[in-house]
């Protein structure tokens, strides 16, 4: 502090500002994470043929992944069975529409696929859940606590940040580390995640959207399968990619391997 | 299938596990440097020596990690054996500014 005179802080700017923002700060955040756990939408139970549709594919996928813990004899009867129901199509949903697969089929629109339209409402609810907090309180900081000091930062900083940091305070040669309420708001902002975790559990949402790729997970249905895609071609490529697979029993030596592991051989 | 592809594939790891010890390792971390942070904030520290005490309460703590939770052979719970050591050390940086600012200005007042 050599430039700077020392300033002695009122304490009721304590008691008064610098606990109420913390206060409200951590209640929104809890507020937050409940109004985002009431909004979601459990998703829209499907008829059965769009059931099988889609999850035909995770079964050729699970195929893929397991095949090496069932014997060579029935990996092969499998293999063949499901490359030949992908190349037949005998999984998908319209079967009149694949018969007659000559007539020009127009492109599907996203949006008038259900599920493409509960995705984009989840993701336009969790933006809301996120800005609407942030400007409200933004601007009832601007308008109750502008245009004076609130506390000292630990830390030194560049005069760049004098024009953010204190905002409102007419005084051009006061140090940066006084700073105004409005920087008390962005460490909050920024640092109350642990706090968060510590009261409402890990995995929570009330520091909202910094972590979106969880809410997308829980949004999209099965990982590959876009809405408006043609279904058809993504089981001839699952056949195919099953085809390609190659297979090795896991299960082959396993009383050796047992005896060798427990020391009786 | 090479035989380290083998291994791997008659003990798999498991994700659910490695999801978990993930957890915890950030769980630790945030509560920890939170109260770092009412340390540094309690002690008056200033500037560089404030964050110098960030990183070396970080690494005490990874030192306790790495022989208590981990026995000393993290590999057994992480898929890389250095995630003890650098695994999220940021994350809690905020936290700690936060609450080494709001105990400094406390404390100071």
């Amino acid at each position: 502090m050599a430039a700077a005179p020392d300033l002695v802080l009122d304490s009721s700017l304590r008691d008064w500002v610098l606990f109420p923002i913390l206060l409200v700060m951590i209640l929104v955040g809890i507020l937050r994470h409940y109004v985002t756990q009431l909004l979601q939408t459990t998703p829209k139970q499907l008829d059965l043929l769009t059931i099988r549709e889609q999850q035909a594919l995770s079964r050729g996928a699970s195929l893929r992944g397991n095949g090496k813990f069932i014997p060579q004899s029935s990996f092969l009867s499998r293999k063949l069975y499901l490359t030949q129901a992908f190349k037949d199509g005998i999984f998908l949903k319209d079967q009149e529409a694949f018969k007659n697969k000559d007539e020009p089929k127009q492109p599907a629109n996203p949006l008038a696929e259900p599920g493409g339209m509960d995705q984009m409402a989840n993701m336009l609810k969790g933006n809301m859940v996120m800005i609407v907090p942030q400007t409200l309180l933004m601007s009832w900081i601007n308008f109750f606590f502008s245009g004076f000091i609130l506390m000292k930062l630990p830390f030194p900083l560049t005069i760049r940040f004098k024009s953010i940091l204190q905002s409102g305070v007419m005084t051009r040669d006061l140090d940066v580390r006084w700073v105004s309420s409005i920087s008390w708001y962005f460490l909050c902002l920024f640092g109350l995640r642990s706090v968060y975790d510590i009261i409402l559990g890990s995995n929570n949402s009330a520091s909202g959207g910094m972590d979106m790729g969880g809410m997308n997970m829980a949004a999209g249905g099965i990982p590959g399968m876009q809405p408006g895609q043609d279904v058809y071609k993504l089981h001839l490529s699952e056949a195919e990619n099953i085809e390609l697979t190659s297979h090795e029993y896991l299960l082959e030596d396993i009383e050796d391997r047992l005896l060798i592991k427990y020391d009786m051989y | 299938m090479d035989s380290k592809e083998r291994q791997l594939a008659i003990a798999p790891i498991s994700t659910e596990s490695l999801t978990q010890n993930t957890k915890a390792v950030y769980y630790i971390r945030s509560v920890s440097s939170t109260i770092f942070g009412v340390a540094a904030g309690i002690l008056g520290l200033e500037s560089y020596i404030g964050f110098l005490f960030y990183f070396a309460g970080t690494t005490y703590i990874s030192l306790l990690m790495f022989l208590v939770l981990a026995k000393g052979k993290p590999s057994e719970y992480f898929t890389s054996s250095s995630y003890v050591w650098t695994g999220n050390a940021f994350t809690g940086l905020t936290s700690f500014v936060l609450t080494w600012t709001m105990f400094y200005g406390l404390v100071d007042a």
